[in-house]
């Protein structure tokens, strides 16, 4: 019952003065603003990388490639490695407990031509696991398979790109084209991958470049035999990503066991996002403390106005206590008009960070969305700013001797 | 030793209360009450033991100097401040050594002030000033706004509800006032010069709204140092250098 009255008392005197709140809310509106952006950014960057890595093979994929070493450091053993080979893969596939894919990856630059449109691209000889390990499937026709592996088919599959490039309009599947001099049968065209963290580049568009062919047709091409074919990275996927650190090792121990030395590197995707995590934390700590001064110097100036209001009002305050107003009722009073106040500078922050964000969006060219959740968040931080700087002036209030009150002029 | 603090705590805190007929009859016992204000080395007494009875329905008068302890009289007598030593039995409530919060309850239930200068809220409505006792007493909306209604109705000014106290004259906002002392419909009316500030002949019609409500037995102190304003009471109690030095009814 006082409390909405005090409320209407409240919104009463935010209408009165409403310059006059306003300059007493900036604080109380950068800092909400600043925490809406903050979050807004934050939110929206880890969605946005989550999403990224979703649509190329998901946070469990693990990335295994040789590792590029100084000549002075090598050793004899070293010397001797060939890098990664086919056969590491076959070890990997049978022995790893911790992953159940293993994607070999042999790349090379081939002339690839049809009708009249030759040129020299990046041809990929993959095994069918690449598709599901990638999270890339094909849209018409089929993807590499276990008979074009065990044949060592001359069979194709065109990234959306490149179909468009040597085909045009013209649908590839089932036409031959040449690469590298050989005929090659077009079997499949890949779906196109379409991401963007700004809303104008295609993220993921060197994946529509991709032209694959079976592994094993592109060791026979190079004249490798294929276990001990060289291959340019590999991917594998763990079983569970919350034993990634397991999953890394068991690939490091079967390596360096066919190895002898450590010429490759294992990279996993969660150590990535952890590590990105505790980068973006540092921005959001930043930003979140910039937020919080805000509120700060706005609970100081909420104080400040209070304590003037406070003086005006003495004489009110006096009277509404003569008529029996208990010294608790004055002080939930008084405190009720505080978070009024800084709550709507809660709400016109929320509105100023919608701009924030957006201006910083535009900027950076990063993603944001302000979200409920982030919304609720400011306003929670410019109430309780509202509570704990309204609490000295609303004491003073209801400690006020009534008989001086009304004496005061 | 503690049956020794024992027995003057008794002593200190059950005095022998007041005979059943005086508690009943009298609204207002005030005995040997003093008032001390202690700034710093020299203490000024207010009032020096006063003793005083007000019968339910009296219609009385506080004269006296400035300085003579009659403000804070009125102020005791208020439930505003309490007395340094003595006993007050207000309604039969002993209200003397009671808290704040205690205070305030009185006030809001058994009190209704009107003041010299008014002190309406200037930024509420008429209405919401009338209704404001009521407001601290949990009285919900509906029940609050009918009674303030009919406290507005009682002064005349029951189509002024809506309006601000700037927009009203002097002798207005003071019923005004006297309508909010009245919405809680308080066992005593006090009023602390309330024609100090109004012209003469509106000082007269908030004099003669005194009277109507003495008629209708409403027990009504009044202070005053306007000895003709004191002459329509029934009762002028006059007090000089903090105590009373004459207090008869006059009939």
């Amino acid at each position: 019952m006082l409390i909405l009255e005090a409320i209407i008392d409240g919104v009463r005197d935010i209408k009165d003065h409403f310059g006059r709140t306003l300059l007493q809310l900036l604080g109380i509106i950068l800092g909400a603003g600043s925490i809406v952006a903050t979050f807004s950014l934050s939110v929206a960057g880890k969605e946005a990388s989550m999403k990224f890595y979703r649509m190329t093979g998901g946070i469990e994929r693990i990335w295994i490639s040789d590792k590029e070493t100084g000549k002075i450091t090598l050793d004899a053993k070293a010397l001797a490695s060939k890098g990664l080979t086919y056969s590491d893969a076959v070890a990997l596939r049978k022995e790893g407990k911790e992953i159940d894919l293993v994607s070999p990856v042999s790349e090379s630059n081939m002339l690839v031509r049809y009708g009249n449109v030759e040129k020299s691209r990046n041809v990929m000889g993959v095994t069918p696991a690449y598709s599901p390990i990638s999270f890339f499937h094909v849209e018409h026709g089929r993807f590499i398979t276990d008979s074009d592996l065990t044949g060592a088919a001359r069979v194709v599959v065109l990234g959306t790109t490149r179909a468009q490039e040597f085909f045009g309009s013209e649908n590839p599947i089932g036409k031959t084209m040449t690469i590298d001099g050989s005929g090659y049968l077009v079997v499949g065209v890949m779906e196109e991958k379409y991401f963007s963290f700004d809303q104008k580049r295609n993220a993921l568009r060197w994946m529509n470049r991709f032209i694959y062919i079976p592994i094993t047709t592109m060791m026979t091409r190079k004249g490798q035999p294929l276990q001990q074919g060289k291959i340019s990275f590999m991917h594998a996927r763990m079983k569970d990503v919350k034993r990634h650190k397991e999953a890394v090792a068991e690939i490091e121990r079967i390596l360096f066991r066919q190895h002898g030395t450590k010429d490759y590197q294992v990279f996993s995707r969660v150590a990535n996002l952890a590590r990105n995590e505790s980068e973006n934390k540092m921005y959001d700590v930043t930003f979140m403390i910039c937020g919080i001064i805000s509120l700060l110097v706005g609970g100081i100036v909420i104080m400040n106005i209070q304590l003037a209001s406070f003086n005006e009002r003495v004489r009110e305050i006096g009277t509404r206590k003569a008529v029996g107003a208990t010294p608790m009722q004055i002080f939930f009073q008084m405190l009720t008009e505080s978070v009024i106040v800084s709550v709507f500078g809660g709400l016109l922050g929320i509105v100023a960070g919608k701009f924030f964000t957006q201006g910083i969006a535009l900027l950076t060219r990063n993603p944001a969305a302000i979200t409920p959740s982030t919304a609720m968040t400011a306003l929670i931080f410019a109430a309780g700013t509202g509570l704990i700087f309204g609490m000295y002036p609303a004491i003073r209030a209801s400690r006020l001797n009534p008989i001086e009150a009304l004496r005061t002029e | 030793m503690s049956a020794v603090f024992k027995f003057e705590n008794w002593r200190a805190t059950e005095p022998a209360p007041p005979s059943a007929e005086t508690v009943h009859k009298a609204l207002i016992q005030l005995e040997r009450i003093s008032k001390t204000y202690d700034s710093g080395e020299n203490a000024v007494q207010a009032l020096r033991g006063v003793d005083l009875k007000i019968d339910r329905g009296e219609f009385c008068s506080i004269i006296g100097p400035s300085g003579s302890g009659k403000s804070t009289l009125m102020h005791i007598l208020g439930c505003l401040d309490s007395p340094t030593e003595g006993r007050y039995w207000l309604d039969g409530e002993d209200v003397a050594a009671m808290s704040g919060k205690a205070l305030a309850r009185i006030r809001n239930q058994k009190l209704g002030f009107v003041f010299q200068t008014f002190n309406l809220l200037p930024r509420a409505t008429i209405w919401k000033n009338v209704e404001l006792p009521l407001l601290y007493a949990g009285i919900d909306g509906d029940e609050r706004k009918a009674r303030a209604l009919e406290a507005l109705d009682r002064v005349g000014l029951k189509d002024r509800a809506k309006h601000r106290p700037n927009q009203l004259s002097g002798g207005q906002r003071q019923r005004v006032a006297i309508a909010r002392a009245l919405v809680n419909t308080p066992s005593l009316l006090l009023a602390d010069e309330p024609t100090g500030n109004l012209d003469q002949k509106t000082g007269g019609d908030i004099i003669r709204l005194f009277e109507e409500l003495a008629a209708n037995n409403q027990t009504i102190i009044l202070v005053t140092h306007d000895p003709g304003i004191a002459q329509r009471t029934h009762r002028r109690i006059q007090i000089v250098d903090g105590l009373i030095v004459d207090g008869e009814e006059m009939e």
